[in-house]
């Protein structure tokens, strides 16, 4: 029997804000993505097909999709403000606490593909399968972009550590 | 543990550390979230999978439905021989033996074919007409049984033949495989006694068909006979070379009447022996067996369609899911490449 959404929302809240709070590295974009997310998947829950995935792999692809969205916006939104004022912005670093400054930093010198794949695999203990299929990807496709993500993340850490 | 779950021991510090520092989801995040879920799901009445699930279902039942109406009304039909034979019944006059007549200038032809339970009987032919001269052409279809039976038959055809005072024109005998073989015989019999040879040669095996042609030849001959009387009164008051001119045209006349009366006093029959049955007609199928093929065909026909619009879509169907997969495989590049970049 398919879950209702609420009660889906209810458990796999955390892992959708903790995936685009990832993904974007801003608290209150975060929020307002995994908020989107959810309005999104009322419109859609009737499409929701349990044999083809968890409702948290279904989540995160709805997410996903609201996350490269919104970075798609925020690009050409700095494009412009370069253009304008001719100038870089630098990218505050956005990640709040409980993170420590260290894996803050190491976490910031990541692109967000890198993150993205460290979120589903660690923090939301995705298998690569379910992983995979979220970023449209094979499971070994996916195990291998952990390693060299996990691999640049330690390098960055210890970096950061000695700084 | 298998590959795809776990991950490698080498990143256990780093995996540790991201796991510990867990960012948890803001409380006002929850009752954002809770609000949206809590509000009722419209779901959309006409959705493609719906749309498909009752669309298939409905043009497949449709199919069968036309082919089972398409059957039903050639089960209730009557058979298409027992129409024919009713037609027969009733256009045909009460008494539709062969009867052929013969008037002076008018040409008689009986063609038929006997059924096979007709075989070793009495031909019925028409005989010739004993007070007029007439051109006699009888036609004889036998099946005979093995190129023993053939060889044997066409002697005694042969012989029959010699008895009754006729001669053979010419004989074409073939057997081009073992046990099969064929004897195609022109015979010229007396016309006297041309019933009395069918009669024999009817007997010699079973008749396959049967044909009589009959042409007059009275009335061209009363008319060389009235030429030649009339040219014998002119001769005998002509002189010189009007005289000639009438004589030789009267030789040429006397000739001519010799001819016909010659094709008149023998009858033209041809026997054809055959080793080979022709093929038994396939019994005519019940109304359930009509009505099957009628319901198969009409879904052979519908698949046959179906195949060949699917076949005239094909190209563009190719150049619809090239362009799903192109504009796929684009988005997923174009996506990775902004998420290297933030």
């Amino acid at each position: 029997m398919t879950p209702s959404l609420a009660d889906a929302a209810e458990k796999h809240l955390d892992d959708v804000y903790r995936y685009v709070l990832y993904l974007t590295r801003d608290p209150q974009a975060a929020e307002d993505l995994a908020a989107e997310t959810f309005e999104r998947a009322v419109r859609l829950w009737h499409r929701f097909d349990p044999a083809r995935g968890s409702e948290r792999t279904w989540l995160c692809q709805i997410a996903r999709t609201a996350a490269l969205d919104h970075l798609r916006s925020e690009e050409r939104r700095r494009r412009r403000e370069q253009r304008y004022a001719g100038m870089a912005e630098r990218e505050a670093e956005r990640l709040v606490e409980p993170v420590s400054p260290w894996l803050r930093e190491a976490l910031g010198a990541l692109s967000a593909a890198d993150r993205e794949v460290i979120a589903l695999r660690v923090i939301l203990d995705l298998d690569a399968s379910s992983a995979g299929r979220v970023l449209g990807i094979t499971p070994t496709a996916c195990t291998t972009r952990l390693s060299r993500a996990l691999e640049k993340l330690e390098r960055n850490a210890r970096t950061a550590r000695v700084a | 543990m298998s590959p795809e779950t776990t991950i490698d021991d080498r990143f256990d510090d780093i995996v540790a550390a991201l796991r510990a520092e867990t960012p948890a989801t803001p409380a006002a995040l929850h009752a954002r979230v809770s609000a949206v879920t809590a509000a009722p799901q419209a779901v959309p009445r006409f959705t493609a999978r719906r749309i498909l699930s009752f669309a298939i279902p409905a043009v497949a039942g449709l199919s069968v439905a036309l082919a089972l109406v398409v059957g039903l009304n050639t089960a209730i039909r009557p058979a298409p021989s027992d129409e024919t034979a009713a037609v027969a019944r009733e256009s045909s006059p009460p008494a539709a033996t062969v009867s052929p007549t013969y008037e002076a200038g008018t040409v008689q032809d009986q063609a038929r074919t006997l059924a096979p339970s007709q075989s070793k009987g009495q031909p019925s032919s028409p005989g010739p007409a004993t007070n007029r001269a007439q051109d006699y052409n009888a036609t004889l279809l036998l099946l005979v049984d093995g190129t023993d039976e053939l060889s044997g038959t066409t002697q005694r055809a042969l012989r029959t033949t010699r008895r009754l005072g006729g001669y053979l024109v010419s004989v074409n005998y073939a057997t081009p495989e073992a046990g099969e073989g064929t004897a195609a015989l022109r015979l010229r019999i007396p016309v006297s006694r041309v019933q009395a040879a069918i009669v024999s040669f009817s007997g010699l095996g079973r008749i396959l068909s049967q044909e009589t042609r009959i042409s007059d030849l009275q009335q061209p001959l009363d008319e060389v006979t009235r030429r030649i009387r009339r040219l014998e009164r002119d001769a005998a008051q002509a002189r010189g070379a009007e005289r000639t001119r009438l004589l030789a045209q009267i030789a040429s006349l006397r000739r001519q009447r010799t001819e016909i009366n010659r094709r008149a006093a023998f009858a033209t029959v041809n026997l054809d022996l055959t080793t080979h049955a022709p093929e038994e007609p396939a019994p005519a199928p019940g109304r359930l067996g009509r009505a099957l093929d009628d319901a198969v065909g009409i879904l052979l026909a519908e698949l046959v369609i179906a195949a060949y619009a699917l076949i005239v879509a094909s190209p563009f169907l190719m150049l619809l899911i090239a362009g799903f997969f192109g504009n796929r495989a684009y988005r997923r590049h174009a996506d990775q490449r902004l998420l290297e970049r933030a």
